[in-house]
């Protein structure tokens, strides 16, 4: 493992610390609920669930971050807006961390960050994500909003690898006028979280690694990915049984995290099981690797709770 | 590459589909594909049928598997759209007017429409091969299978070769090595721009040597 000689930043999002040098913080772990096709939603549009099962899942990822010190946010996705209100409705008793509004509708987005905003949980929300797809209304509603943290996808199409990648983020390359670093600066959001957007596997996944390394030296960020999505879209590995796919979930939590990666969009909150202790191995062996490097794991660290 | 001018004997080669993916494969003989966007439909009857959620590496893998088969001479699309990614909306939108000079696919209403791994005469091949027939929307198996049979019995093989997409190799480039923004311990650096790891005194030589050649 290694040290960067850039300074790396610190994302403090309701408690929840993102970045710093690989070995300094736990890794932060994302986990997934009423995504599409989550068997407890029995109505994506009209937000309808099984409260109780939601409920379970999400006291089981905490008692996993409590048990490994890896900090957990709540990842919420959401069909429409009304679909939102009632998540963000529901969670209010039950957790009080940070959230991720997700939504592959923009306009859902943004109205689930004004809705946020509203409801007094802006300083909880991160948003997900600024893209190469974010125009003008996205841009208005969450200037509207008084969401600060969001993360950034550096995905560009047009040039694929991590230079183009980086020339998303920094200079808009060739597909935009302008960086989506300095365009959320001026949005107003000051959290930023870097996600180098994974692909799937055959189609450029393993450039993710590379580039979070790179996105870490040259920017300093906090950086995170949801490579369980190179693992869920393998068409392979979905013809194999249920303990190779979980293999290759935790494998690939913990390649990521060995990468430099400072969180992880777990996908389904259902892997937690899974995912937390491997991140917390990988946490563990970071540390280990780096600690004649003058760097030093906080107390709540996994290597201090678990070996 | 397509060769024209000359029939196919079979209209494709094997392996078919060309382009691995979570379909199913049919008659390659048969002259329609079924698109299922975002429903888990699979329709009997089809040379290939499929989902496809997503409106840049999704489109992708149809067309290089569509071009590949002279056979197939109809692309029905149905099944719910992917609120969002919106491919099928981008695939008529990718038959209908092409991409621009950055991939983007003209008209699209996708969130991020983009064609990376085809080169320009693939969409063409794609445009000219194919009728799409749009039923964005319905999921009714029989309906869907009443379509196939009724496009299957129209379908004509495609009077030219099959048309293979060769994957594009990474562009390789000189690394040279600059200043080690990574550190390993024990003198160990890496430049993390040329994914290069150095010495460190072999870092600071390089740093020298471009200062000075910047003057």
């Amino acid at each position: 493992m290694f040290r960067f000689s850039r300074e790396q930043s610190i994302v403090n999002v309701a408690g929840v610390k993102f970045g710093g040098q690989p070995g300094e913080l736990p890794s932060v772990l994302c986990g997934t609920i009423f995504y599409h096709g989550h068997k407890i939603v029995e109505d994506e549009e009209r937000g309808i669930f099984d409260k109780k099962a939601a409920e379970r899942l999400i006291s089981r990822q905490e008692a996993l971050s409590e048990e490994t010190g890896c900090p957990c946010v709540l990842h919420l996705y959401a069909r429409s807006t009304l679909a939102f209100e009632k998540y963000l409705d529901f969670i209010e008793p039950v957790w009080n961390g940070p959230f991720i509004i997700d939504s592959a509708d923009a306009a859902t987005r943004g109205s689930a960050a004004l809705l946020a905003s509203e409801l007094g949980y802006a300083d909880r929300a991160i948003y997900n994500s600024i893209s190469l797809a974010t125009d003008e209304k996205e841009v208005q509603a969450l200037r509207d909003s008084e969401i600060d943290s969001a993360i950034i996808l550096a995905y560009n199409p047009a040039e694929p690898g991590v230079d183009g990648s980086l020339a998303v983020l920094e200079t808009g390359g060739r597909v935009r006028e302008k960086g989506l670093l300095p365009m959320a600066r001026e949005m107003g959001l000051v959290n930023l979280l870097i996600d180098p957007a994974v692909v799937p596997l055959g189609s450029g996944a393993g450039s993710a690694l590379r580039f979070s390394v790179a996105a870490k030296a040259r920017l300093g960020l906090p950086i995170g990915s949801g490579i369980h999505n190179a693992v869920s879209s393998w068409p392979w590995l979905s013809q194999k049984e249920m303990a190779a796919r979980k293999c290759c979930d935790a494998a690939a939590a913990a390649m990521q995290l060995m990468a430099a990666a400072d969180f992880l969009l777990y996908g389904p909150i259902e892997s937690a099981d899974t995912i937390f202790p491997a991140a917390a191995m990988a946490d563990i062996l970071v540390a280990e690797a780096v600690r004649d490097l003058e760097i030093a794991p906080g107390e709540m660290h996994p290597l201090h709770r678990l070996v | 590459m397509a060769e024209e001018g000359k029939s196919c004997k079979r209209g494709y080669e094997d392996p078919w589909p060309p382009v691995r993916g979570d379909y199913l494969v049919g008659n390659p003989n048969a002259g329609v594909v079924a698109v299922t966007l975002a429903s888990p439909l699979f329709p009997r009857g089809a040379a290939i049928c499929g989902q496809c959620k997503t409106e840049n590496l999704g489109v992708e893998k149809i067309v290089a598997n569509v071009i590949s088969n002279c056979n197939i001479r109809f692309l029905i699309l149905c099944g719910v759209e992917s609120k969002g990614h919106l491919p099928g909306n981008t695939i008529l939108a990718l038959h209908k007017n092409g991409i621009d000079e950055q991939g983007r696919i003209i008209g699209s209403r996708g969130a991020i429409p983009f064609i990376q791994n085809l080169p320009p005469e693939a969409i063409r091949r794609f445009q000219e091969q194919v009728e799409l027939i749009d039923c964005i929307g319905l999921e009714d198996v029989v309906q869907i299978e009443e379509q196939i049979s009724r496009y299957n019995r129209l379908a004509k093989p495609y009077p030219f070769e099959p048309f293979q997409v060769i994957k594009r190799k990474a562009a390789s480039r000189q690394i040279v090595a600059g200043k080690g923004d990574l550190s390993f311990g024990a003198g160990v650096v890496m430049d993390t721009a040329a994914w290069l790891v150095i010495e460190e005194q072999d870092a600071m030589e390089e740093a020298n040597a471009e200062a000075i050649a910047e003057g």
